[in-house]
């Protein structure tokens, strides 16, 4: 069974918790930990993911190579630059039970930085995950029309700079 | 390494009696139990006979004195509930006591029953007679049906609405998070409403008053 979950404006720390009961098969009722009963996940618009707060800014990845002076320290931002899927994929794998099945059960996670998924992965896909949070709608995508009807105290003069 | 050692750590299986034994009618497993057990030593004290001729050492008398309890009080009650189990008893002197069962199956079970009270053996012995000859072995599951359900067995699509069947993936109705309450945009479209709908009945009110006036 492979399901599908839309990370736009979803915390990943938030919806990896949601995502990994589907990895390891917790979430059925014939449940046991002796069979291996996990599900595909296939998340999409991980680029759009919602860090909450400051975490963009302040959550920070380490990484060492194991040489000497081999640490890195990269910040969410920047390591969400360079692979836009990380963040998300690290955050289901804190998530997971840390055990031998950790990475079969990573292999079953698929992510893709947009909505662009290939045929041969969405042919599979036979139910979505529901998000966790609304997604705002941003004002210019709002019909120009709908805008325009809105209620309004008053209108902004003409040379009013509101920025 | 022995099966039966193998199976005491590593071996599971569900619980099961020997050709459903006991559904409909139940067939004693247990053939035979053999009571070994010394006449004069303490350790067979719980299960030993009574001497008949109690003999002039003291220490004979102690344990004459003492329970000499379960082949003298409860061995023939055993047997004569349990016609089906052949009892023997077997005094040999200076061993220790311990009990030898048989079963249907070839199975043998040995126990140790050295210092054990009367109240022990007892336990023991309908222990051994419960058994069904198959070594213990730790039990996979604590629960076991030979029919999971009547209903039809789970699957990801019990319970599921089956229009998801013919839904496009992503679908955006399946996937948008449940709305609790309504937004701030929600509520001030409402208050907005209802001031139209006041502000429109107080002009009709303030048009019949005007056609009353007017026609009077």
């Amino acid at each position: 069974m492979w399901h599908l979950f839309d990370g736009q404006w979803q915390n990943p720390l938030d919806a990896a918790d949601k995502i990994v009961p589907y990895l390891d098969g917790s979430n059925k009722p014939i449940f046991h930990p002796l069979n291996d009963s996990g599900d595909h996940v296939v998340l999409i618009n991980a680029r759009d993911i919602a860090l909450p707060g400051t975490e963009w800014e302040k959550r920070v990845y380490f990484h060492h190579t194991g040489y000497a002076r081999g640490a890195t320290w990269t910040l969410a931002w920047q390591l969400h630059e360079i692979d836009p899927t990380m963040i998300m994929r690290k955050a289901v794998y804190n998530k997971l039970s840390k055990n031998l099945l950790r990475h079969g059960r990573m292999a079953r996670l698929h992510i893709f930085p947009d909505d662009k998924v290939p045929d041969s992965i969405l042919d599979n896909i036979s139910a979505q995950i529901r998000q966790q949070r609304p997604v705002p709608t941003r004002l210019d995508h709002y019909p120009q029309e709908q805008v325009d009807s809105f209620p309004k105290i008053f209108d902004w003069p003409k040379d009013h700079i509101i920025n | 390494m022995s099966g039966k050692t193998w199976s005491l750590f590593w071996g599971s299986n569900f619980v099961r009696a020997p050709l459903q034994n006991g559904v409909g009618r139940y067939v004693q497993q247990l053939q035979r139990i053999t009571f070994k057990f010394c006449k004069t030593h303490g350790g067979s004290k719980g299960m030993r006979a009574e001497d008949v001729d109690s003999g002039t050492c003291s220490s004979r008398t102690f344990h004459i004195e003492m329970a000499r309890e379960y082949i003298e009080k409860e061995l023939v009650g055993f047997a004569r509930d349990n016609p089906g189990v052949v009892v023997y008893v077997k005094p040999r002197r200076h061993r220790s006591p311990c009990l030898k069962a048989e079963y249907l199956n070839g199975g043998e079970e040995y126990m140790s029953t050295q210092n054990h009270t009367c109240e022990d053996v007892h336990k023991w012995v309908a222990y051994l007679r419960g058994r069904s000859g198959y070594p213990t072995e730790r039990i996979r599951k604590y629960q076991h049906t030979d029919h999971p359900s009547i209903q039809g067995v789970w699957t990801p699509w019990t319970h599921r609405h089956p229009a998801i069947n013919i839904k496009d993936y992503p679908c955006e109705e399946l996937s948008a998070a449940p709305q609790t309450e309504p937004t701030a945009t929600h509520r001030l479209l409402e208050l907005y409403e209802r001031q139209k709908q006041q502000q429109q009945q107080q002009q009709q009110q303030q048009e019949q008053e005007a056609a009353k006036s007017s026609a009077a």
